[in-house]
């Protein structure tokens, strides 16, 4: 049984979430969650609370940018690490003024990135 | 071959003779009108119970005259109008009045039964100046009234009343007389009075109305008939209230009879002189109108001088486009003629026998409408060329609302593109490198197949690499999420050399201007990388009078030329297409700057 830190996939892509599972799962996360939109990835933080949100930027109703600073109004709000499979060139400013820990692109997830992006 | 006039409406004024009239008509009408008023000539001279014989007479003539000379010549220019017509039954009307003057009992009595109607034909002249037309449905319901109270309510006036008991003594017989009734008729006579003063109020309300509302050129017109009618309808008026109230002694009665007589006998020599002042400024504006065209004038000065030619200010003229089978404003704008309701008179100007456009202008220019056609022919090479002009002005503006749309839908196809990419094989790849590292982990311990897995995933990650700069080069999705200022901040820190943004829009602007502005930007950043040797870019983009100016420079090697560099060619294109202009300020060894002015409302 995975014990590692809980957390939850954020992504309208199914294929890339049932993925991103498997590498979080086999590197050792704990996922308690997956959401496919901005509304019920909220609904599963507040019911879950995972340590971790790994969040796309682009969602069908929301942006990762706007989830990101609701996930942080929460009262115990998980780390969010942002992604997409667009680079993050431009992004920079959004990524830091929305409270996210991090931008990592789809292709470079990996425990380590991720450990990089929250020490 | 005629050419398709869809759109286009003939002059709606048909001109003389294009209504047929029989000039036979004319002239017996005028011989009968002038036989009848020297017929009646004698009988006045004898008439013993008649006070003011000789005045009569010139009564007789002057006013049966005019009318029916006046009435003719207005007849004779426009078939089509009432207004001639309805002069000539005024004077016809006029000699019923002149034979109730005079001594045969038969033509006493004839005159006598119709001596009112000469006022109903007045009002309905009055009304019905200058179009020949009751504008309104008052106007129809008076004209009615004055009709019925002269001619059939007028009638038991007549059945019932011997002059004598009203103090003619010596007037002839009446014939029509059945019994001799003083108090009904007087009770009677005053009711019509009554009915008679309430016309003559909204006769005299109307003119003044209309007379407010006219144009300049119309006034001209009708200007003097509605002052001369109204003080007809004010001394006809008070003649009726002195036959109600008895105030005066006869002697006054008859000097409002004749002042009423006076006024209505000017009414159709002020209305020729009307005709004649409004024709003669005009033709006198005609000649200074072929004067002007022949120096050179500015575009524009075409209508301005046509309307002052014509007297009328109120002057619009439409080029006709055969090509696209419609008429255009002087800037090109696609206008609709008036239609016929509007008020508003139409005049084809054609060169060569091919129709080059229309002049649109006040009804009232149109009892000569010969003046605006001579206006126009003098006009019609000016108005060709205005015509070329404006037509070029029409393709130009198809042609940017066409190329617009192309912009637009070029936007639009790019980024469902983009899309399609990032959400299809992008989405795979990532997927794909995501199974590889797992895979990976799992094989650790075999070194072969590591290596292979590697290489494997270095090859996925040139594939992941190139299709995201594809994807960037086709629509910046950062661009349409973020704006520009987030894409030029991308744009800047992945160039290979510090790149300064001095000021950014923060507001969003339109799709195109921002994807203009953004290629721009890319463009001379990857020029600068290329071929500048720069150690520094500069990035400035601002919003400056319904524009916004993109510049950027660098402190390079300069020489960049865009008639060789196909990167600036492109980009010349793709900011003329959204009606930009670019620049490209390159000396050698000053450094490059690439500026880009685009429209921005």
């Amino acid at each position: 049984m995975p014990v590692g830190e809980s957390v939850l996939i954020v992504d309208d892509h199914a294929g890339f979430r049932a993925h991103a599972r498997r590498l979080l799962e086999w590197e050792g996360y704990r996922v308690v969650g997956e959401a496919a939109d901005g509304a019920s990835a909220l609904e599963a933080a507040r019911e879950l609370r995972p340590e971790l949100a790994l969040v796309d930027v682009h969602l069908p109703d929301a942006n990762g940018f706007e989830l990101t600073s609701w996930l942080g109004a929460l009262s115990d709000p998980p780390a969010v690490v942002l992604t997409s499979s667009r680079d993050g060139a431009g992004l920079e400013s959004c990524v830091s003024a929305c409270g996210a820990r991090g931008f990592v692109p789809k292709s470079e997830l990996s425990r380590r990135a991720v450990e990089e992006l929250l020490r | 071959m005629t050419q398709p006039r869809s759109g286009a409406r003939r002059a709606r004024d048909p001109g003389p003779g294009r209504l047929r009239l029989d000039p036979r008509l004319l002239w017996a009408l005028g011989a009968g009108s002038a036989a009848i008023a020297l017929a009646l000539v004698p009988f006045l001279a004898t008439a013993d119970f008649l006070p003011d014989r000789a005045l009569w007479i010139v009564l007789d003539v002057v006013i049966g005259g005019g009318f029916t000379a006046v009435g003719l010549f207005a007849w004779y220019r426009r078939p089509d109008n009432r207004v001639g017509a309805l002069m000539v039954a005024t004077a016809f009307a006029w000699y019923f009045v002149v034979a109730g003057n005079t001594e045969p009992a038969a033509l006493w009595t004839f005159g006598q039964l119709f001596s009112n109607l000469f006022a109903a034909t007045a009002i309905h002249l009055l009304l019905a100046v200058p179009s020949g037309r009751l504008e309104t449905e008052l106007d129809r319901v008076v004209v009615g009234i004055a009709y019925v109270a002269t001619t059939v309510l007028w009638l038991p006036v007549l059945l019932f009343s011997d002059p004598a008991d009203f103090g003619c003594t010596d007037c002839p017989e009446n014939l029509l007389l059945i019994d001799a009734d003083a108090g009904f008729t007087d009770a009677y006579f005053d009711a019509l009075g009554v009915v008679g003063i309430a016309v003559m109020v909204t006769v005299l309300a109307r003119l003044f109305q209309r007379w407010r509302r006219a144009s300049a050129p119309l006034r001209r017109v009708v200007g003097p008939v509605f002052l001369v009618g109204g003080a007809f309808m004010v001394a006809l008026a008070a003649l009726l209230a002195a036959g109600l109230f008895e105030p005066f002694g006869h002697g006054v009665t008859m000097s409002i009879f004749y002042a009423c007589a006076v006024a209505f006998g000017l009414v159709p020599y002020v209305f020729l002189a009307g005709l004649v002042r409004g024709r003669w400024l005009r033709g006198r504006g005609l000649g200074t109108l072929i004067n002007r065209l022949g120096q050179p004038h500015q575009a524009g000065t075409l209508r301005a001088e046509l309307a002052r030619a014509l007297g009328d200010p109120s002057v619009e003229l439409a080029y006709w486009l055969p090509d696209s089978g419609q008429h255009v404003d002087a800037d090109g704008r696609p206008v609709e003629l008036p239609p016929a309701e509007a008020g508003r008179a139409v005049t084809e100007v054609e060169r060569d026998g091919r129709p080059i456009g229309a002049i649109v202008h006040d009804p009232a220019l149109l009892d000569d409408p010969e003046q605006v056609r001579a206006a126009g022919a003098a006009a019609a090479l000016a108005l060709e060329n205005a015509r070329l002009e404006a037509e070029l002005r029409a393709k130009v503006e198809e042609l940017s609302a066409s190329r617009a749309r192309i912009v637009d839908s070029g936007y639009a196809a790019r980024r469902r593109l983009e899309r399609d990419l990032h959400d299809g094989a992008q989405q795979r790849l990532v997927s794909l490198a995501l199974s590889l590292r797992i895979l990976r982990s799992r094989v650790a311990a075999d070194p072969d197949a590591v290596e292979e897995l590697d290489s494997a995933r270095g090859e996925l990650d040139q594939a992941l690499s190139e299709l995201r700069e594809l994807a960037r080069g086709i629509h910046p999705s950062v661009l349409t999420d973020r704006g520009l200022d987030a894409a030029l901040d991308g744009l800047a820190r992945r160039a290979p050399l510090p790149v300064d943004l001095e000021e950014l829009p923060t507001e969003r602007l339109p799709d195109r201007v921002e994807s203009a502005a953004y290629f721009v930007v890319a463009e001379a950043l990857t020029n600068v990388a290329k071929y500048a040797h720069a150690t520094r870019a500069c990035v400035n983009v601002r919003r400056l009078d319904g524009q916004v100016l993109v510049e950027v420079s660098d402190d390079g090697v300069g020489g960049a030329d865009p008639a060789t560099g196909s990167g600036l060619r492109g980009l010349l294109d793709r900011v003329s297409a959204v009606g930009g202009r670019l620049e490209v300020d390159s000396r050698p060894g000053q450094g490059t700057t690439v500026r880009a002015a685009i429209p921005c409302a």
